[in-house]
C-alpha cells in the first residue's frame, strides 16, 4: 500500500488513526501501531511478516540479554547474533542470487564448475529499512546509547510503525525514543496543522513533480542510445529531480503522518541540491541513510583518525557498501566507488574548492552529482557507458523527447524550488487562509490525479 | 509534542485536508449510484458493471450509444484512430445477450464463447446467434460470457432453463484465447454456491461489487491524464498496449500487442479441455461443435506494409488445434481460410471483416462466418424438433 493510494488514504490511515486515537493508554496505542504497522505491509505480502517479526523478535530478545547482562563477553554476543541473524536475512533475500550469479561467473572465468542455484526469490519490499532499524537498536543499546525496552509491543511498534516502515527513514530508537514514551500523552489536533502540512507538501513533490517528469524521462531512457547531448543531459537531469522529488516526498509524507500520530521523524533531506561540497551533499541527502553507513561503519572502521590513507579507505569502503545496498547489481558499486572517489578528491582539493565562489562550488558539486546518477539510472554498463558517452561527446539533434516542453518547464520549477526555496523542514508550516486554500488545490489535483491513474511506486522502495 | 492552542482557525490545514478527503470520498461514493453509461465508450464496460456472480452481464438492460468505438483505439489511447459506430447492446433476464423474449421460445442451439461469441462492437442484429438465427431459421441463444470460463455444468443448468428442442452447443474459441483451464475444487465449490444464491441476492453482490469496481471520477480523471498524454504534451503511457500497423493500402489497423506477440511464440495444443467439455456434454445428450475464430493479426498480417519478419511460431496454432480436435472426433470448423481469404478481397475494396480500431471482427465478419457455420452444419436442412446430430456429422 502506497503513501499515494487510494487505498491508502480513504482506507488505512483514517481507520489507524481513529484506532490510535480512541485508545489513550501507552500500552494501547503502540499495540495499535505495532498492529497497524504488519497490516500496512501485510497489503504488499501477508507472508514477509514473519520474517519482519523474525528480525524485530531476535533484537529485542538481544536488548532484553544486554538489560540482563554485564559480561562484555556476553554482551559482544547479544550483539553479534541478531546483527548476524539479520545481515543474513538481508543477503540472502538481496544479495543472494547475486553472490551466487558472480560466484559462478568467477569460477567458470577461471577454468572451474560451479552452478550454485539461482533462486526466484522475491526481496521483501522495506527490508533494508526495518533491517537498519534493529542492527541500531542492538548495537546502540550495547554501546549504552539506549535502554532497551522491555515492552514488546513498544519495540514492534518502533520496527514497524508504518510511516516509516517500507522506505525509511531509518530512525533510530533514540531518536523517537521520547516520543514512544510520551504516547500517551500526545495530543491529537496539536500537530495535525503541521502533519498534514508536510503531508500535502510530500504529495505534491511525489504526484504532481516527480511523476510528471518520470513519465517522460521513462520512454526517452527506454530508447538511450538515440539521444542527443542535449536530450541525454535533459533526461539526467530530469533524473536528478525526479529521484529528489521522489524520495524527499516520500520522507515529508512519513515525516507528516508521524506527526498525524504525535511522533517527530527526523529530517531525511536537507536541501541537498544547495550543497557546496560532495561532503557536504552527502549530509544532507538522504541523512538517515548517510549518518547510518557514517556511525555504524566509517567511524567503527576508524574514520579520519588513522591519517590520510586509511581514511580513503575508510571512504571507499563506506561508499562502496553504501552503493550496494541501493541494489544488488554492480552498477551501484560502481557508483558508490565514484562517490567514493569524489569524497577522497573533496578531502585532497578541500582548501582550493573552498576559495571558489559559492555558486561555482554549488554548480559543480551538483554537476559531479547529476553524472553519478547517469550511472545510478542506468540498468547496466552498456547504458552507463552510452549515457555518458552522450553527455559528454556531441551527438547533434534537436530535443527529441516526447513531453520536452513540459519537461523543461518542470525542470524549471524542480530546479528554482530545489535550490532556492526552503525546504519542508525550513518552512513554519502555518499557513495564511490564502495558502491554506492554494494547498488545497494542490492536494485535491494531487488527489484527482490518483483516481485517474495507478499510483506509481516509490523509487526506494526497490532498495 | 506541543500543546494544542486555544484559538484555532477554521482554515487550517490540519482541517481543510480532512474535510476535503472526506468530502472527495463522499462525492465518489454518491456519483457510483447513478449509471455510468453516459461515462462508458461501448457497451461492455457498462453491461458487465453490475453483473451479478456467475452471470455474463446485468440482466434485463438495453445500452445505446450512437458513437461507440474500439477497444484498442480506448486501451492505446489513440483517439483519431476512434470509428465511431452505434451500438444497441440488450441482454435477457438470465444476463445473456439476447433478446427478452427468446427466453419465452424454443431454442435450437447454445452458442458459447468469449466477446466474439457476445458480440462485442456490433449491435445486437448484428451478433453471430442473431446472425443464424436469421439466416437458418432456428434460433440460437446466445450464451458467451467475458467470465473466462466455459463449464460443461453452467451449460446444463442454462439448458435446463431454456426451452431446447436440439441439443446442440456451439463453442466459439478465438485464437488469442487462453484455453480455460480445468477448473479447481475450489473453484467449482464457489460456483456451485453462486448458482444457489437467490437472485435478489446475487443481484445486490453485483449491484456492490458495481459500486466498488468503479465510479465516475476514476473514468473522469482517468480521461484527463490520457488527453494530456497524447504523445504531444506527455507520452503516450497506454501506446505499447497496441500495435499501430499499415495495411498495403495505406489503412491504419491496430493490433493488440499481446495477439501480435502470440502469433510469434509457439502455442502448445491441449486437448484436456475439449474433450471433458465434450465427455460431460455427451451424457446429457449434447453435441458439441467447435468454431474456431483466426486473430485480426493472423488475417491481415499479410497485407501489412512493414510486417515483422520471417514466419509466426504461432501462425499454425489454430491449424494445429483443429487436426488435434479432429482426430479426437470433435466437430469442428476452422475459419481461418475462409476469412483470410475473404479479407484479401475485400481489402481491393477498402472493407474489412474486423473492426480497424477494435480487436473484435464487425458484422461484414461475422456475417460470413455464420454464412460458413451455416453451410457446414445446416441446421435450417433439418426441422428444428429434430436432433441435429446426423447434421453435425453431415462431412
Amino acid at each position: 500500500m502506497l503513501f499515494n493510494s487510494l487505498g491508502f488514504l480513504y482506507g488505512f490511515l483514517p481507520a489507524t488513526y481513529l484506532a490510535f486515537w480512541r485508545v489513550t493508554g501507552k500500552a494501547q496505542r503502540w499495540m495499535v501501531l505495532a498492529i497497524g504497522g504488519y497490516v500496512f505491509y501485510s497489503f504488499w505480502n501477508y507472508k514477509f511478516c514473519a520474517l519482519m517479526l523474525f528480525s524485530t523478535g531476535v533484537s529485542y530478545l538481544a536488548g532484553l540479554a544486554l538489560l540482563r547482562w554485564q559480561s562484555p563477553r556476553l554482551r559482544r554476543w547479544c550483539v553479534v547474533v541478531p546483527v548476524c541473524a539479520d545481515l543474513a536475512v538481508l543477503g540472502f533475500f538481496k544479495y543472494g542470487n547475486f553472490m551466487a550469479g558472480n560466484i559462478n561467473a568467477v569460477t567458470s572465468w577461471l577454468g572451474g564448475r560451479s552452478s550454485l542455484p539461482i533462486l526466484d526469490i522475491v526481496l521483501p519490499v522495506g527490508i533494508s529499512f526495518y533491517t537498519f532499524h534493529t542492527i541500531t537498536y542492538v548495537i546502540d543499546a550495547y554501546r549504552g546509547v539506549i535502554t532497551p525496552t522491555r515492552n514488546f509491543f513498544k519495540y514492534a511498534a518502533y520496527v514497524s510503525m508504518f510511516p516509516q516502515l517500507v522506505a525509511g527513514p531509518i530512525v533510530r530508537y533514540r531518536q523517537i525514543e521520547q516520543d514512544f514514551e510520551n504516547v500517551d500523552r500526545a495530543h491529537e489536533t496539536a500537530n495535525a496543522d503541521t502533519g498534514w502540512s508536510f503531508f500535502v507538501v510530500g504529495l505534491v513533490e511525489k504526484v504532481l513533480i516527480a511523476d510528471t517528469i518520470a513519465s517522460i524521462i521513462d520512454p526517452a531512457l527506454a530508447r538511450y542510445s538515440q539521444l542527443s547531448t542535449v536530450d541525454a543531459w535533459l533526461v539526467v537531469l530530469g533524473f536528478a529531480y525526479q529521484v529528489y522529488f521522489d524520495f524527499a516526498g516520500y520522507s515529508d509524507m512519513a515525516v507528516g503522518l508521524g506527526h498525524l500520530f504525535g511522533f517527530r521523524i527526523p529530517q531525511n533531506f536537507n536541501s541537498p541540491y544547495k550543497s557546496a561540497d560532495i561532503a557536504d551533499m552527502w549530509r544532507r541527502w538522504h541523512i538517515s541513510l548517510s549518518s547510518f553507513f557514517r556511525d555504524y561503519l566509517y567511524i567503527p572502521l576508524g574514520g579520519s583518525r588513522g591519517g590520510r590513507l586509511l581514511t580513503y579507505r575508510n571512504l571507499m569502503f563506506t561508499m562502496v557498501l553504501c552503493g550496494l545496498w541501493h541494489g544488488a547489481s554492480w552498477i551501484y558499486v560502481v557508483f558508490g566507488a565514484y562517490q567514493g572517489l569524489l569524497l577522497i578528491l573533496n578531502s585532497m582539493v578541500k582548501g582550493t574548492w573552498e576559495r571558489l565562489p559559492l555558486a561555482a562550488r554549488r554548480i559543480g558539486t551538483f554537476g559531479l552529482w547529476v553524472v553519478g546518477l547517469a550511472i545510478f539510472r542506468s540498468t547496466g554498463f552498456p547504458m552507463a557507458g552510452a549515457m555518458l558517452q552522450r553527455m559528454f561527446t556531441w551527438h547533434a539533434g534537436t530535443t527529441g523527447i516526447v513531453g520536452g516542453t513540459v519537461l523543461i518547464g518542470m525542470l524549471t520549477v524542480a530546479a528554482g524550488l530545489a535550490h532556492f526555496a526552503p525546504n519542508s523542514f525550513e518552512m513554519h508550516h502555518r499557513w495564511s487562509p490564502g495558502w491554506v486554500g492554494a494547498m488545497a488545490v494542490l492536494f485535491g489535483l494531487g488527489l484527482f490525479m490518483l483516481y485517474g491513474s495507478r499510483p506509481a511506486p516509490y523509487l526506494y522502495f526497490q532498495f | 509534542m506541543g500543546q494544542p492552542t486555544t484559538h484555532r482557525p477554521v482554515w487550517r490545514l490540519g482541517r481543510v485536508i480532512p474535510c476535503l478527503l472526506v468530502v472527495v470520498f463522499l462525492a465518489d461514493l454518491v456519483s457510483r449510484v447513478p449509471s455510468i453509461d453516459p461515462l462508458t465508450f461501448r457497451a461492455w464496460e457498462a453491461m458487465s458493471r453490475n453483473r451479478p456472480p456467475g452471470a455474463a452481464f446485468e440482466p434485463n438492460r438495453r445500452y445505446v450509444n450512437a458513437r461507440a468505438y474500439g477497444d484498442l483505439a480506448s486501451f492505446g489511447n489513440l483517439p483519431a484512430m476512434r470509428q465511431y459506430r452505434p451500438e444497441v447492446f440488450t441482454t435477457d433476464a438470465l444476463g445473456f445477450r439476447n433478446p427478452p423474449h427468446v427466453l419465452g421460445g424454443e431454442v435450437s442451439a447454445i452458442l458459447i464463447g468469449d466477446s466474439f461469441a457476445v458480440g462485442s462492437g456490433v449491435s445486437d442484429d448484428e451478433t453471430l446467434s442473431s446472425r443464424l438465427t436469421k439466416i437458418t431459421g432456428c434460433v440460437v441463444y446466445n450464451a458467451g460470457s467475458d467470465l473466462g470460463r466455459v463449464v460443461p455444468k453452467e451449460v446444463l443448468a442454462l439448458a435446463r432453463r431454456l426451452h431446447l428442442r436440439n441439443h446442440l452447443v456451439m463453442r466459439l474459441y478465438a485464437e488469442d484465447a487462453a484455453v480455460p483451464p480445468m477448473p479447481t475444487r475450489r473453484e467449482r465449490l464457489l460456483w456451485d454456491l453462486e448458482a444457489r444464491m437467490p437472485a435478489r441476492l446475487r443481484a445486490l453482490i453485483g449491484r456492490l461489487r458495481g459500486l466498488a469496481a468503479v465510479g465516475p471520477l476514476q473514468v473522469l480523471s482517468g480521461r484527463a491524464v490520457k488527453a494530456l498524454e497524447d504523445d504531444r504534451i506527455l507520452p503516450n503511457r497506454y501506446a505499447g498496449y497496441v500495435v499501430r500497423a499499415t495495411l498495403d493500402n495505406g489503412d491504419p489497423m491496430l493490433f493488440q500487442a499481446s495477439e501480435v506477440n502470440n502469433f510469434y511464440r509457439r502455442r502448445e495444443v491441449r486437448l484436456d479441455y475439449w474433450q471433458w467439455l465434450r465427455d460431460t456434454l455427451r451424457p446429457a445428450g449434447f453435441d458439441l461443435l467447435v468454431v474456431l475464430v483466426p486473430s485480426k493479426y493472423t488475417v491481415y498480417r499479410p497485407f501489412l506494409v512493414d510486417q515483422r519478419p520471417g514466419p509466426g511460431a504461432g501462425a499454425d496454432y489454430l491449424d494445429r488445434l483443429e487436426q488435434d480436435l479432429r482426430a479426437a472426433g470433435i466437430p469442428v470448423l476452422n475459419l481461418t481460410p475462409l476469412i483470410s481469404a475473404e479479407a484479401a478481397r475485400d481489402l481491393r475494396h477498402d472493407r474489412y471483416l474486423y473492426w480497424l480500431d477494435d480487436i473484435h471482427w464487425n458484422a461484414r465478419g461475422i456475417a460470413l462466418a455464420a454464412g460458413a457455420i451455416r453451410e457446414r452444419w445446416p441446421l435450417a436442412d433439418a426441422p428444428c424438433s429434430t436432433t441435429l446430430s446426423r447434421a453435425v456429422e453431415k462431412p
